[in-house]
């Protein structure tokens, strides 16, 4: 019998999901700055800057953004660990990839190490980083728990693993207006500006299949980590999961 | 707020300073401010604290309990065994890690004490120049980069501003 999962509201077979994501973010990959820009109004911004604030990460640390993207996280990351710490920013998408090197570089920064990987199959050794951080990305890799997994495997002991994604909006009234914005405005925005509307459907699609945070927090704890806690940013729509490897 | 201003001031502390928190590794200290419901966990671990709600922690070395006045002394300077010998505070453990992290609270007095104002209800003085003290701590902590200090706390305000110094932070 064969195995399926959720490709935004459809359900896919399991091993289709990964091309199917593929195909979405080869789509975007150009106009992801903005669309993140245009979409959130600016919002992500300043979840990634609270995400970074809270990375508890010094001089000299190693961190590994995984689903990187565009690099934004990693060219933060890389002012906090300086000249005797090291990023290395993966990416499942070759495309997305590309587009964060050429972002990097045109903001003055080579030394970022930049891998194509698989998040459930990390080419990395046990216990290399002192944090690892993912933003926006857990939702579309196809084995979650698989993917946190190798979080903890390549994280030292200490360690600290950030992930920051959509969430559970908690007032009724924010959540039906995000609804409607999600299924009415959004797709139609990434028509507007990317000519890609599809894409952005799945966005809304895939924000709704995600885990919750006590969810996803029951998931985390799962796979090893042994404190986790969550912080809701702007009611919810996105939250931040922080844990220790203590 | 009050956890992540927390920890990114003794973090601080521990980098300028060059505090040695070896003999800590893998401590873990759970704080507890009664009349304020302010129940935090300190997580030595990687040679840099964590500080986390206490219910999400466990197999706590010490805990330490007191009240406002008692925190405040504290971090004022009085020592540990003055308080132990008032009975203003209860500790349950290890007596010599609740004494290291006391002592780095102290050194940081300033920075704490604006952290928990929301809480204490401190005096009024305290709250009118809080605004200002708060925009110099960040300057003085981030003078290589004071834009990005600035930056930093507006994005505080607009993510979360029932958190935010300015708006009177109500979540530990």
């Amino acid at each position: 019998m064969t195995k399926t999962t959720h490709f935004g509201y459809k359900e896919v077979d399991v091993n289709d999901k990964q091309g199917l994501v593929r195909e979405v973010f080869d789509s975007v990959a150009t106009n992801y700055d903005l669309m993140n820009d245009v979409l959130s109004m600016g919002a992500h911004r300043l979840w990634k800057r609270y995400t970074i604030a809270s990375s508890n990460v010094k001089k000299g640390d190693c961190v590994l953004d995984i689903a990187g993207g565009t690099g934004d996280l990693a060219l933060k990351f890389r002012g906090k660990v300086g000249n005797s710490g090291q990023v290395i920013l993966t990416d499942i998408n070759g495309a997305m990839l590309e587009e964060g090197r050429k972002s990097l570089i045109d903001n003055g920064v080579f030394d970022i190490g930049f891998v194509q990987a698989n998040a459930e199959l990390l080419p990395f050794k046990d216990k290399s980083f002192d944090c690892v951080s993912i933003a926006f990305g857990l939702r579309n890799i196809t084995d979650k728990k698989a993917a946190i997994r190798q979080m903890f495997r390549v994280l030292k002991k200490g360690g600290c693993l950030l992930i920051l994604e959509f969430s559970k909006v908690e007032n009724e009234m924010l959540e039906k207006f995000y609804d409607y914005y999600s299924f009415n405005v959004m797709p139609k925005l990434g028509g507007l500006f990317a000519n890609d509307e599809q894409s952005y459907q799945y966005l809304a699609e895939s924000i709704r299949k995600h885990p919750n945070q006590e969810d996803l927090k029951a998931m985390v704890i799962g796979a090893g980590f042994d404190l986790c806690e969550y912080q809701n940013l702007s009611g919810g729509i996105v939250a931040l999961h922080k844990a220790v490897k203590a | 707020m009050l956890r992540l201003s927390l920890e990114k001031t003794l973090n601080r502390l521990i980098d300028t300073c060059d505090i040695d928190i070896e003999t800590l590794e893998g401590k873990k200290i759970n704080l507890q401010l009664t009349e304020l419901d302010i129940a935090l966990a300190f997580v030595f671990t990687n040679s840099r604290i964590f500080v986390i709600k206490s219910n999400e922690v466990s197999n706590f070395d010490v805990t330490i309990k007191l009240n406002k006045d008692a925190f405040l002394s504290l971090i004022g300077g009085t020592s540990l065994d003055e308080l132990l010998d008032n009975e203003e505070v209860v500790i349950i453990g290890n007596v010599k890690v609740a004494k290291k992290l006391s002592e780095m609270l102290a050194m940081s007095s300033q920075d704490i004490e604006e952290a928990i104002a929301h809480y204490t209800g401190d005096i009024v003085a305290h709250q009118i120049g809080k605004g200002i003290r708060l925009a110099k701590d960040k300057l003085d902590s981030s003078k290589a980069n004071p834009i990005e200090a600035i930056k930093d706390e507006i994005s505080t305000i607009l993510i979360a501003p029932s958190r935010s110094h300015f708006f009177g932070n109500k979540a530990p």
